[in-house]
């Protein structure tokens, strides 16, 4: 990511994180949801520094709807900040519920992931599951965050205040090296609501955006399920960069090599959540 | 939405593309990608499309313009 938004002023985040460190101290042992992503790498340093080391369990729920570097930046994440991660398979393509791609398909998929992580959170003794949800978050069409209510886990970023350009930022102060990195939802969000949720199709967004970033591409990049046809959303800056005709013609046959016969670059660029305006869910 | 009236009122703006509706997803098939590094013509699309009901706007590579370019 070139050059992420963080706040100048660090102060009133620092006084955020005061109050996560002691809202993580009253909570007591507690299993982190673990992504490896900006959010919930934060969450587990700090939970590391609140409550110490061996209070904390980070868990990895390995889902077919990521892709699978995501779970090796986990664990490298993890080794690089001291922190012990367990791993347990979901298993929410297995749902039809989940599968038929819902406007409420992450409902199924927490439901799945926390439910795999309750045990564990009982067995190491742990009275709190809590994840990596942030206060911009809050603003968000999410319908897994009523699945996280169900099963009892707290949002203690969400909860002090925290938003993801703060977090960023004092994740850089710490040190944590996850703090410049793009934000990575399931695979299954390239995907339209009422289009199901198949290995085949999440292999094939994953496919294209893998080679996009081989290619060089850089920033934010989705690349939208329309069937037939997949639609590439890039930053402003990308998009001035590659909609050069040779560079465009390179950007093209990356894609077509991922099994799509159309590719179409969208001119607005990465909007976050945009299959959720195409289907009316949410207006810009 | 209407494709038509999107492919008419871009062809006003200069923009001659052929636009397929896909849903609230419009796609335009114009001659050459390379016009489109100007932000200021990307925007002008955005916005045209908003106006004829469309939520997205996409311009499709062509395969066949991709050749003629390798050459």
């Amino acid at each position: 990511m070139s050059s992420p938004h963080m706040p100048a002023d660090l102060s009133a985040a620092r006084v955020k994180e005061a109050a996560l460190i002691a809202l993580l101290r009253s909570a007591g042992d507690v299993v982190v949801g673990f992504s490896g992503g900006v959010d919930s790498a934060y969450l587990a340093c700090v939970a590391v520094e609140a409550l110490g080391a061996d209070r904390v369990t980070a868990v990895i729920g390995r889902s077919a709807s990521y892709p699978e570097e995501q779970w090796a930046n986990a664990r490298t994440v993890a080794v690089r900040v001291g922190l012990t991660v367990r791993e347990v398979d979901t298993d929410e393509l297995a749902d039809p519920r989940y599968a038929a791609n819902p406007s409420n398909r992450c409902y199924f998929c927490k439901s799945e992931l926390w439910s795999r992580l309750r045990p564990i959170a009982d067995a190491v003794g742990a009275g709190v599951l809590v994840d990596g949800t942030n206060a911009d978050d809050l603003c968000e069409y999410r319908p897994g965050a009523r699945a996280a209510a169900e099963h009892g886990v707290r949002s203690p970023l969400a909860e002090v205040g925290l938003t993801k350009s703060e977090i960023r930022a004092l994740s850089r102060e710490r040190g944590i090296p996850t703090w410049s990195r793009p934000s990575s939802p399931c695979l299954a969000s390239r995907l339209p609501y009422g289009t199901p949720v198949t290995v085949e199709r999440l292999r094939a967004v994953e496919r294209a955006e893998r080679v996009l970033r081989e290619l060089g591409v850089t920033g934010d990049l989705r690349v939208r399920h329309h069937g037939d046809l997949a639609r590439v959303e890039l930053t402003s800056s990308e998009l001035d960069r590659w909609l050069g005709a040779r560079d465009v013609a390179e950007l093209e046959r990356a894609v077509r090599t991922a099994g799509f016969a159309r590719v179409a670059i969208d001119l607005h660029g990465f909007r976050s959540g945009s299959l959720n305006v195409l289907e009316g869910i949410v207006r810009e | 939405m209407s494709a038509e009236t999107l492919r008419t009122a871009l062809a006003r703006e200069g923009v001659d593309a052929e636009v397929e509706a896909r849903g609230r997803l419009a796609v335009l098939r114009a001659s050459s990608p390379d016009q489109w590094t100007e932000a200021r013509r990307r925007a002008v699309a955005v916005t045209l499309a908003a106006d004829h009901g469309f939520t997205h706007v996409a311009l499709e590579l062509s395969a066949a313009d991709a050749a003629v370019r390798r050459d």
